[in-house]
């Protein structure tokens, strides 16, 4: 017994270099993020510029089509299943950069949204606050899409298992974003305050 | 005196001379209302200084009452990062209640998560220090900078991801804490390795020029003016409903 702590012992002791460059990689890595983030976050308005525009450029319609379930039923039962996965692979991977997409474009409208929040105007402000609150929880909801669709291209000729809990998340989401009204005025009026 | 010694005692007392004028601008924008722990923070650093550089230049660093003072300032200094760290999440997630539950709750996972292998990879880094308390104390210190580390970069992470608007000067404590807590983990753990006096002495070059890059930082991002907001760009509510329905489709089937 004491021959096999003394053998792990020694085991650890010749581990110990190891740990300690692990530190150091881990230290120079983390100090890399930062120098990276501080200089990214120099040219956060262009890359917000080219967000919003990703986010008109995403077809809507076409990410419908890939994640429909008729038409996966369809594809199911007419094509061979080597074929049928082959498919549903291509389409799960494009609906997954699809909502990726639009994932990085709810971080751009957060970003409009808490410009909206230091308005003076108390209307611009508040829809702002909605605008920001909603782009988050879309931002976090498009990874539990991202994670789904993820699965459907490692397994797709799994059926799509349903996932309550996130549904319920995303329908308070929903609602909340269904009020996003005001958003589209009070961007436009806060555009016309700032060039007055 | 040779020019390592002068380049030593530059490095070691400029950046508290820039933290004194630090202080002096949080005090005189009021800035100590929003971030107190960050001002303790400073004020401690700058009487830690006044503390231990007398009894480095009479008893040197190998002197028994350096070594306590070092280690009972180093411990306080310790907490009060995290303080400042604690302030500074807390600044991040002002603006969204979503984020003040959720984001919080998250970092806590993460923080839970680097204790632990903050914890394991201390434990196992190297140390064949003499004295057990100061082996304690190198290990803690090693530990808590993984710690610190670990969450100044999460925070920097997450607000990226998410698309969170810092405010500078909260922007500016985060990014001279996360250069000096990685600066610190590296250092950390070299000096366990390599114990021969010039490696001890180039690893203090690089702690107390990572601290004059620190001050420096601070100093640039407290004084800098707050952004503009960005003129917000019209998004039709309609694209937020549609993406909102398809995704919500997709999540129930």
């Amino acid at each position: 017994m004491e021959q096999g702590a003394s053998t792990l012992a020694q085991a650890l002791i010749g581990q110990l270099p190891i740990a300690a460059w692990t530190l150091v990689a881990v230290a120079v890595f983390a100090l890399g993020i930062v120098v990276y983030v501080a200089l990214r976050s120099r040219t956060r308005q262009v890359d917000l510029e080219k967000a919003v525009q990703a986010f008109r450029s995403l077809d809507i319609e076409a990410f419908g089509n890939l994640v429909d379930s008729t038409e996966e039923a369809f594809l199911r039962d007419n094509l061979s299943p080597r074929k049928f996965r082959e498919i549903q692979r291509q389409r799960a991977w494009a609906a997954l950069l699809y909502a990726w997409e639009a994932g990085r474009a709810a971080a751009a409208l957060a970003r409009i949204g808490q410009a909206a929040q230091r308005s003076s105007d108390t209307e611009i402000a508040a829809s702002g606050v909605q605008l920001a609150e909603n782009a988050f929880r879309l931002r976090l909801q498009t990874i539990g899409a991202c994670f789904h669709l993820l699965e459907g291209i490692l397994w797709p000729a799994r059926p799509s298992r349903s996932l309550p809990r996130l549904v319920d998340q995303y329908e308070r989401a929903g609602e909340i974003l269904l009020r996003l009204g005001r958003f589209s005025c009070g961007a436009h009026e806060l555009g016309r305050s700032k060039g007055a | 005196m040779n020019w390592h010694k002068v380049l030593f005692y530059f490095l070691w007392i400029s950046p508290r001379v820039l933290l004194g004028a630090l202080a002096v601008i949080l005090y005189r924008r009021r800035l100590y209302r929003k971030f107190p722990c960050f001002f303790a923070y400073v004020l401690f650093e700058i009487a830690r200084f006044i503390l231990l550089f007398p009894l480095y230049v009479v008893q040197g660093v190998a002197g028994k009452q350096y070594a306590y003072f070092f280690s009972a300032t180093l411990m306080f200094g310790i907490a009060l990062c995290f303080g400042v760290i604690d302030e500074v999440s807390r600044d991040l997630f002002r603006e969204s209640q979503f984020l003040k539950i959720s984001a919080r709750r998250l970092l806590q996972c993460v923080a839970g998560s680097l204790v632990v292998i903050g914890v394991v990879l201390a434990a196992y880094a190297p140390g064949n220090n003499s004295a057990r308390w100061h082996a304690g104390v190198s290990v803690i210190n090693r530990g808590a900078a993984m710690v610190q580390c670990g969450l100044l970069l999460a925070l920097l992470l997450f607000s990226r991801f998410l698309g969170l608007t810092w405010r500078r000067s909260a922007f500016g404590i985060a990014l001279g804490l996360g250069i000096l807590t990685s600066v610190d983990l590296a250092t950390s753990a070299l000096r366990a390795e390599f114990t021969g006096a010039a490696a001890r002495e180039f690893l203090n070059w690089l702690v107390t020029g990572a601290s004059f890059v620190c001050a420096s930082i601070w100093i640039g991002y407290v004084l800098a003016p707050e952004l503009e907001p960005v003129s917000p760009t019209v998004v039709p509510r309609d694209e937020v409903e549609t993406w909102n329905r398809e995704l919500q489709h997709l999540l129930r089937r």
